[in-house]
């Protein structure tokens, strides 16, 4: 027999099993994007920062000293120490303060080194954004740590720094500047340092860094080294927001992979077992054993082919902009958030891998059958299993298309425990989705939205970034404006800086409420507001990194002034460099109130637009608009991440079933028959047809719910960029607990629905004709 | 529920239990049925006979409800079945025909008692009559001792008298067989020969499609010789000795 006969044999097959052949290629589908969406999160935690730092042969520890204590030719020497891979420097290093916000960025201090040889040399090769490098006196190129740029600040002069001019923007994931000069122009600042950069090579760890710096520096004064910034802890920065995804995608992913293999495993030997009689005809006319064997591989490997095609297409679509969406708000510099090239390589081999897999064990038990076993085994499950049990149902008051239905699935134990485990898969990913939605609107709520009242939300000039126009009003000024426009009823600041904390090695933002309700924007999950002055209150990836916890005192230098802040509360969520505090303990600090931002309460009833243009009238600069329910970033992301996998699982779980209620259907067709011929009506079939899987439904809501809201605890007490309290996380209330008891019906309904109509269609005659 | 039409079901009844008028079927292009002009009174056994194909299992269908004619009309018991939604053609079927066929149609799953009783438990009678009803006929049909035993444990001739039973469940105006004996070795045959004359002789009107002419002439009382979807002959068989 020729290849060719195989080929038309397998083509038939298909053929003659579309809708199979559409549901397999559809579960393979759902599968592989689901697959592909969630390792594209998982791998994409930490592999972008590595990448564009290797790229830019980033400088492990980027050192300062203080040229007082060490010479630039004693520096130059340590490049040459053992355990130092590559070295640069010593540049002249200054600091300059920018007296005002800019560019989204607060008023602090900003170091400038003095390098010429940024493009080229042995260790951190920034990336120019725009522009081009400072080659001459008063030229300045600007670290920007976000990809793009703003246009129209090249050519202009560095706010509130005379005699510099911004001439490019510059990327660099070593963060070893916030700016960069010629060396002249760094030295005529006044340099109160020598930066080195080193790559050393063994940096695995913060010890072996630690170990090689001092083997770099030994025998210089011991006090010569006054920072060495690791790496390290910039690749933990970076990677902080998605790795608080990790938990997420962990739990999902699994479920993804776990339901995918369930489901394609059911399809694939379900398509098998139903295609017994089949293989016994092909046997009779002389298939070989391995000629059939390759008939049914090829028959669930064409759908299984196009599934994983177009699977892969849409999940590298989806995989782009869920990213962006779990990375937004994260300082990338030149890292390149973008699902791995690898994914859809992984994914096109192992998916059609993995269903060929699942068809081969099935496809071998043909191999063995012999022509006349096969044709019998086709027709019907075979007798004696759950008979007990369908006896017993025989015997009971319920409706007799109900005792049929909840039989049938021990008739076959294997298939029905295999789609049970799909509609668990799926109740537990709806109660996860469910629980994790409750638990973002409960943090969302007290805080976050703005209740039934209208905001108006006054940014200044500088901090929207889009206004050229000079303020005219002082913050002190701008407040009592919008407390005196007609419409305000309650006024509340934002004030924002840049400082130093001792010990880190990276400047931190400090938020500073004050007004009306500063009390509700200090808003904690644990401890209290920082409404008192020398009070603060930090987010808990804050802490974890720093390794801080409530009551630990940190030492804050704002403007030159130092002050020691206690740490009272812990909130919800926050940046990794952010700090809260109140007004009042702003002015331990300065005078200055660093007004960034105003939140106006209106009267009810008041014109927002009215109140806006009147802002706008009295000080031109202002930026005004209606405030909008303000859901942070990993909020929006947790959301769109869940709903979209709950969505991806449930239809891969209905598909299950679909298609297990199809293959009970043609299986049972002449059953069907002869229960219609005896007068079973259109509605006794779709009854008995649903309650066959309806009932797995409920059983795999009382397996899949525990199991979800355990899964859900795993995810909420894990996610590190908040801190979930036990309110928020426990939100199992008996009204949500009873829809999701509905869940697992609903999947396996919806499954059910579609062939239990058409079996209720099923022509008899057809059907009983000389089975 | 069945007793309603006991009038119709004596021999004795002047109405035609079944008329089939200008009866044409087709499947796509082939014609199975091409005119077909029947009447068949209470109490008659009426054989239809013919070589295969001719279309005899798809007229019995029809009578049955179980398949609709693209032409004609069917009426049983004065009632037109093209008149009847799906529902209503299965509420028919479960009180006025009961239906035997060639390989049984016994559900593998349950017991012969369960297979019997399942026919009045669709009409929502309890469990417990159902079987005793059912209990009854599988001992009028010599098989009670067979209760148990699921289908595949039951020889042939047992499994189709578990059927015939199965089809008096809900005492039905008319009693269709496809090829009865079809399957059966000759012993086993003849068996339910004698069950179906016997059934018969108590008043039970009869359809019986068969390419058996000893079935033929044994049971019926009326012998309907059908070729390529039309009536080709239609006579009247010596009485039953
Ligand atoms: N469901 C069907 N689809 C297509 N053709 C059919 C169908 N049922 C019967 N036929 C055709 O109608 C004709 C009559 O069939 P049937 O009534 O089964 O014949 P018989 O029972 O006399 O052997 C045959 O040619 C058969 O192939
Ligand atoms: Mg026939």
């Amino acid at each position: 027999m020729s290849g060719g006969a195989v080929w038309r044999a397998s083509r038939a097959a298909v053929k003659r099993r579309k809708l199979q052949t559409f549901v397999i290629g559809l579960v393979v589908l759902c599968s592989t994007t689901t697959v592909l969406l969630a390792l594209a999160v998982i791998s994409a935690a930490r592999a972008p920062f590595d990448q564009a730092f290797d790229a830019q042969r980033g400088a492990h520890v980027v050192a300062a000293f203080d040229p007082a204590k060490a010479t630039a030719e004693q520096l130059a020497a340590t490049a040459h120490r053992p355990g130092v891979e590559a070295a640069d420097g010593p540049f002249p290093q200054a600091v300059v303060r920018m007296p005002v916000d800019w560019l989204g960025r607060p008023p602090g201090p900003l170091t400038l080194v003095g390098r010429t040889d940024l493009a080229g040399g042995p260790v951190d090769r920034p990336e120019l954004l725009a522009g081009h490098w400072a080659t001459g006196p008063g030229e300045v190129v600007i670290n920007q740590p976000f990809k793009g740029y703003p246009d129209n600040a090249l050519g202009k002069p560095l706010p509130g720094v005379p005699g510099l001019t911004v001439v490019g923007f510059a990327s660099t994931m070593s963060e070893s500047a916030g700016g960069w000069v010629t060396p002249d122009e760094a030295r005529a600042l006044h340099p109160g340092g020598l930066q080195m950069l080193y790559r050393f090579t063994d940096a695995d760890s913060e010890q072996r860094l630690t170990a090689g710096l001092d083997a770099a520096t030994e025998g210089l004064p011991k006090d010569a080294l006054t920072s060495g910034q690791s790496y390290l802890k910039l690749k933990q920065a970076f990677s902080a927001g998605a790795d608080a995804f990790l938990p997420i995608m962990t739990v999902f992913g699994t479920l993804g992979l776990l339901v995918a293999v369930l489901i394609v495993g059911n399809v694939v030997s379900g398509a098998v077992v139903s295609g017994y009689r089949h293989i016994g005809v092909l046997k009779s006319i002389g298939f070989t054993p391995r000629q059939v064997v390759v008939v049914y591989l090829t028959m669930v490997s064409v759908p299984a082919v196009i599934g994983t095609v177009l699977g892969t297409a849409a999940g590298w679509a989806l995989a782009g902009p869920i990213l962006k969406m779990a990375f937004s708000g994260i300082m990338t510099g030149t890292a390149v958030i973008e699902p791995a090239g690898w994914l859809p390589a992984a994914t096109l081999l192992a998916v059609p891998l993995l269903v060929a897999l699942a068809a081969f064990v099935p496809a071998s038990r043909a191999h063995r059958l012999s022509a006349t076993e096969a044709i019998s085994a086709g027709s019907a499950p075979r007798a004696g299993r759950g008979l007990k049990v369908q006896r017993w149902l025989s015997g009971t008051r319920l409706p007799r298309a109900v005792s049929l239905g909840l039989g049938q699935p021990f008739a076959r134990p294997a298939r029905s425990a295999l789609t049970m485990s799909a509609i668990v898969l799926g109740v537990v990913t709806v109660t996860v989705t469910t629980g994790l939605s409750s638990t973002l609107v409960r943090a969302v709520g007290p805080n976050g939205g703005t209740g039934s009242a209208t905001y108006v939300h006054v940014q200044t000039g500088h901090f929207a970034g889009n206004k050229v126009a000079a303020p005219k009003l002082t913050p002190e000024q701008t407040e009592a404006m919008l407390h005196a426009t007609p419409g305000a009823e309650r006024v509340s600041t934002r004030g924002l800086a840049e400082a130093n904390v001792a010990g880190f090695n990276q400047p931190v933002y400090i938020d500073f409420y004050g007004g009306d309700e500063a009390t509700q924007k200090l808003h904690v999950v644990q401890g209290r507001g920082a409404t008192g002055p020398g009070e603060a209150q930090v987010g808990p990836a804050f802490l974890d990194q720093h390794g801080l916890k409530l009551g630990d005192r940190i030492t804050v230098d704002l403007e030159g002034r130092q002050q020691s802040l206690t740490i009272v509360g812990e909130e919800l969520e926050g940046n990794v460099r952010a700090i809260t505090t109140s007004d009042a303990t702003r002015a331990l600090f300065t005078q200055d109130r660093h007004v960034v931002e105003y939140y106006v309460r209106l009267a009810a009833g008041a014109d927002a637009d009215a109140y806006i243009k009147a802002v706008k009238d009295a000080d031109p600069s202002l930026v005004a608009d209606v405030a909008t329910v303000d859901m942070t970033a990993p909020v929006v992301s947790i959301i769109a991440f869940s709903t979209v996998f709950t969505i991806l699982l449930s239809i891969v779980a209905a598909l299950g079933v679909f298609n297990t209620v199809l293959l009970n259907i043609r299986e049972r067709r002449r059953d069907l028959g002869m229960l219609k011929s005896i007068g079973m009506t259109p509605r006794q079939v779709v009854a008995m047809t649903v309650t066959s899987v309806a009932w797995l439904g409920v059983l795999s809501g009382i397996i899949g719910i525990p199991a979800g809201i355990l899964a859900h605890r795993l995810i909420t007490e894990n996610v590190r960029i908040m801190a979930f309290p036990e309110s928020m996380i426990d939100v199992w209330g008996a009204p949500l607990l009873a829809g999701l008891a509905c869940a697992g019906v609903a999947i396996a309904v919806l499954g059910a629905l579609v062939p239990a109509r058409s079996a209720s269609r099923l022509t008899i005659a057809e059907v009983l004709r000389n089975e | 529920m069945s007793n309603d039409h006991d009038g119709t079901t004596r021999p004795d009844g002047a109405q035609a239990v079944v008329e089939l008028t200008g009866v044409h079927k087709e499947f796509g292009d082939a014609k199975a049925l091409d005119g077909i002009d029947l009447r068949i009174h209470a109490g008659e056994a009426v054989a239809v006979m013919g070589p295969s194909g001719c279309g005899k299992s798809t007229l019995l269908n029809m009578v049955a409800g179980l398949d609709r004619p693209t032409a004609g009309t069917v009426r049983v018991q004065g009632q037109d079945l093209g008149g009847l939604n799906e529902t209503g053609l299965a509420l028919f079927r479960r009180r006025s025909v009961g239906m035997i066929f060639q390989f049984f149609n016994l559900i593998d799953d349950l017991p012969a008692l369960d297979n019997v009783a399942l026919a009045a438990q669709l009409t929502g009678t309890t469990a417990r009559q159902a079987r005793r009803r059912a209990l009854e006929l599988l001992d009028e049909l010599g098989v009670a001792h067979r209760k148990d035993v699921y289908p595949a444990a039951l020889s042939g001739g047992e499994r189709q008298r578990v059927a015939v039973a199965r089809a008096l469940m809900n005492r039905p105006a008319l009693l269709l067989a496809d090829e009865p004996t079809g399957a059966l070795d000759s012993r086993s045959g003849e068996q339910v020969m004698d069950l179906l004359i016997d059934l018969n002789q108590i008043g039970q009107t009869l359809l019986i499609v068969t390419h058996d002419p000893d079935l033929a002439t044994r049971c019926a009382s009326r012998l309907v010789e059908m070729a390529d979807g039309k009536v080709a002959r239609e006579r009247a068989l010596e009485p039953r000795s």
